[in-house]
């Protein structure tokens, strides 16, 4: 009997080793760009602006982050309009929106994923880098000529640079923004603001005087309580005063005096930023509940009007806002107004002109289709046309140009509420303008589906000026380890101080020792490894 | 299953053994009472809130969810949330799945749980005790997400509904609940069977069975309600939306109403309404809810049995 357990003890084992086995193993080691044999169906000359058409039928797998307010379907005239310009069938693999991080790791790892895998944001690609299973897309940007004329045109350089990982390759191909767009902003109540005659706040000193007019008028409530976990407050109000935090954070941040990286919670800027937001909460203009209640209650709160500011961007306004407060407070208008200007300028971050991009399955490379994957990918996702197509679709049976050349979609379709009561849908039943496909692109193309309110807030967010990028950091896999183990209680330790700062359970003359604790959790360790990795970045550039 | 059966003999022994009504029940007796229904009122009341919460916010008016006015009674009331996701054929089409894989899975489980469980009841099969560590092993350790992965893909069961329902046909816990109720049937019985001249199978089949409904309730309670909310599973190896389960629809919605507030994305736009939500929950709860209170009292006594006497 002994020996029977002993035996199925080891053939279990054995079922675990080689399966395990087969999970690790990755691809082969194909170095360089030969590629030859490796152009079956692909164009012969293909060039920015050029419609890619295979020359043969080609399908290539994909896999499909499924939205549920647009579940795909098979009939969308996305795919077949797709197969047609392109001779190119796509082959999806479903997985529901709401586990999609998971579901592409699994399949990653298990060696079973699409070829194409969209819907990576710009660092997620960071964890399949070392065992091989992503392509290092930067070796083959010759093959995509709408990419590379993008990155010249909107000066994107820098940006791309920022993907770099310690080998000098990049492994994604981000979704790209033309100008830096920033949707995030403070909405508040304008009917109380034309009343008491305030006008919209241009610094954050404004911002305190107008919060301070309606406290005024408003002993009993707090004129701001925010959502996001005031993730989002943070953000803007940090990012005007040259730092980061909430939603934007990032553990270190470039000194451009001394050329080298601080720890973003113990710079001056940082303190500036954190005493500005205790001083609101201090003065009893911010909710202390911003930054832990959930987003209903503060959208509660303020539809109700027990409060008159908000975080918001365009949709919250439209979608949570406004249908509520119309019946609940008769009479109320609400605007999301231009971010207000900082210590550090009139100013907005560079971060946001990189978006979700592709990411290529290393066995790509085995194909012998795979010149015509890269083509096919480059007109899609970067060409001008290949980006309308994805957005508006097809020229006579889903949108019509106007006279100005705007394009305006059929009177039977609807999206973003441009045609209520059509009986289609632009998302749901031609599967265009959706998330896998459609993001940011050129300004022009963003805008097109904006409200006219929108364009204008975005018009005054464009005068402001940009502020630099901080230069990359690429570490080495045992250093990236390193890095996150210091970083983690590092990040965590800030900002958690940040916020017991900003609601005044800690005193700001504690700031010494809150720095002295940084120091205790490595923040010097972790600057060296940081310092070390721009310093052999800088060098080799 | 709703039919009422006999409780089995041994449970007659257990009852509350009778007391002399007339006997005053203490003050102390008596303020017991009050702390304990206020008490154990309070706990209804918490859990009930939620869910008559959900069920009167399915029938409000958004407007009225946002700005946090609906509570037991609905405020605004329409049914044009139900209308809509009951128009809404992958809802069906989900539905129907979650049916399916409920109901052949709690099959396939209830077979091979049965089978199982009576070898190990019997002390005088040989290799038992291995047969019982098989059967604990997998209770504390697996392969992990990706060997299995790889595993079910290797086995081409990806995208069919054996991936769903092979798996995890035994439950040990169940398998082990289902052991001491076996071993605890009197061996007489059996032996008095076997007399008679039937088969290992007949006296399964026609002894044993007939005795355990009180169990059999319980696993099939246990088996098809964890099949029912489970959803992992499906999501690990559909790779099409059409063979979802209403619970990964479900997850799905709930998700995209939550990231479609916050992602800024130009393109995720229409946020799902939170009476959807709302809707949806509703509509799946309903057919566990409606099964429970005719299958719970051979629940509670099946599951007595088993553990107290194991």
């Amino acid at each position: 009997m002994f020996s029977t357990r002993k035996r199925v003890i080891a053939t279990g084992a054995l079922i675990a080793l080689v399966a395990g086995l087969t999970a690790c193993s990755s691809v082969g080691d194909s170095d360089g760009t030969d590629l030859t044999g490796k152009d079956v169906g692909a164009m012969a000359n293909f060039k920015a602006g050029d419609q890619f058409r295979a020359t043969e039928a080609l399908d290539f797998s994909i896999l499909f982050s499924d939205h549920p307010n647009y579940p795909l379907q098979d009939d969308w005239l996305l795919w077949s309009e797709l197969t047609e310009r392109t001779n190119v069938t796509l082959a999806p693999t479903v997985v529901p929106m709401s586990d999609y991080e998971q579901k592409r790791s699994l399949l990653v790892g298990a060696g079973k994923a699409p070829m194409i895998i969209p819907k990576t944001y710009p660092g997620q690609e960071q964890a399949y880098v070392s065992s091989g299973a992503a392509l290092p897309v930067s070796k083959y940007l010759d093959l995509m000529p709408n990419l590379s004329e993008k990155i010249d045109k909107w000066e994107l350089e820098d940006s791309f640079d920022g993907l770099r990982q310690a080998d000098g390759e990049f492994y994604l191909l981000p979704g790209l923004h033309e100008d830096v767009w920033q949707d995030y902003s403070v909405a508040f109540r304008t009917d109380i603001m034309d009343e008491l005659g305030l006008e919209a706040p241009k610094d954050w000193n404004e911002f305190r005087d107008v919060l301070t007019a309606i406290k005024t008028v408003y002993p009993d409530s707090y004129p701001l309580s925010d959502r996001f976990k005031g993730d989002s407050l943070l953000n803007v109000v940090s990012m005007t005063y040259g730092s980061t935090a909430g939603w934007g954070w990032e553990a270190a941040s470039w000194n451009p005096d001394d050329e080298k990286f601080e720890f973003t919670g113990a710079t001056a800027e940082y303190r500036e930023f954190v005493e500005y937001l205790h001083s609101l909460v201090e003065d009893g203009l911010v909710d202390p509940e911003s930054f832990t209640q959930d987003d209903d209650s503060a959208i509660q709160k303020f539809v109700s009007g027990k409060s008159f500011a908000i975080s918001s961007n365009a949709q919250t306004l439209v979608n949570d806002y406004r249908p509520a407060i119309i019946d609940t407070v008769p009479g109320a208008t609400v605007a999301k107004l231009p971010l207000p200007a900082g210590p550090a300028g009139n100013v907005v971050a560079e971060s946001t002109r990189l978006e979700n991009g592709i990411m290529i399955n290393a066995d790509a490379l085995e194909s012998e289709n795979f010149t015509a994957m890269m083509q096919f990918i480059d007109w899609l996702w970067y060409s001008d046309a290949g980006a309308e197509f994805v957005k508006w679709g097809v020229e006579g049976i889903t949108f019509d140009r106007g006279e100005d050349g705007k394009r305006e979609l059929l009177a039977d379709i609807d999206y973003v509420g441009v045609h209520p009561g059509a009986t289609t849908h632009l998302q749901k039943d031609f599967g265009f303008a959706g998330g896998v496909f459609a993001y940011g692109g050129a300004t022009e193309l963003l805008e097109s589906t904006f409200s006219d309110e929108e364009i204008a807030f975005q018009d005054v967010m464009k005068k402001k000026d940009v502020l630099p990028l901080a230069p990359p950091f690429p570490l080495e896999e045992a250093e990236r380890e390193q890095a996150t183990l210091l970083e983690t209680p590092l990040s965590d330790t800030a900002k958690q101080a940040t916020l017991r700062f900003i609601l005044g359970q800690r005193d700001l003359s504690e700031w010494d020792d809150y720095v002295t604790e940084l120091e205790g959790k490595g923040m010097d360790t972790y600057l060296d490894l940081v310092n070390s990795a721009y310093e052999r970045y800088a060098a080799t550039k | 299953m709703v039919k009422v059966d006999h409780a089995p003999p041994v449970l007659k022994l257990r009852g509350p053994s009778p007391r002399p009504q007339r006997i005053r029940s203490s003050r102390g007796e008596g303020i017991f009472q009050v702390v304990n229904v206020v008490i154990l009122l309070g706990v209804v009341a918490v859990t009930l809130y939620p869910f008559l919460n959900i069920i009167a916010q399915s029938f409000s008016g958004e407007s009225f969810i946002r700005a946090g006015e609906v509570n037991l009674w609905p405020r605004g009331f329409n049914t044009t949330t139900y209308q809509l996701v009951l128009s809404d054929s992958m809802f069906w089409t989900n539905y129907k799945n979650t049916v399916v894989y409920t109901v052949v899975a709690t099959a396939i489980a209830m077979v091979l749980t049965t089978c199982y469980a009576y070898v190990l009841s019997k002390k005088k099969v040989r290799g038992r005790n291995v047969l019982i560590g098989i059967a604990v092993f997998t209770m504390f350790f697996n392969g992990g997400l990706i060997p299995n992965y790889v595993l079910i893909s290797s086995l081409g069961m990806t995208n069919s509904l054996w991936a769903i329902v092979l798996p995890n046909a035994i439950s040990v816990f169940n398998l082990l609940v289902m052991k001491s109720f076996f071993e605890n049937l009197p061996e007489e019985l059996e032996e008095a069977a076997q007399i008679d001249g039937l088969s290992t199978f007949g006296i399964l089949f026609r002894i044993v069975l007939p005795l355990s409904k009180a169990v059999m309730a319980t696993m099939v309670l246990f088996y098809a309600v964890a099949f029912w909310n489970s959803w992992f599973q499906a999501f690990l190896y559909m790779d099409r939306a059409d063979l979802f389960p209403v619970t990964v629809y479900l997850r799905n919605l709930i998700a995209g109403a939550t990231t479609a507030a916050s992602s800024g994305g130009g393109n995720d736009l229409a946020q799902v309404a939170s009476n959807i939500q709302s809707v949806t929950m509703v509509l799946t709860v309903l057919p566990i809810l409606c099964l429970y209170p005719f299958v719970q009292r051979h629940f509670v006594s099946g599951i007595m049995l088993g553990s107290v006497k194991g």
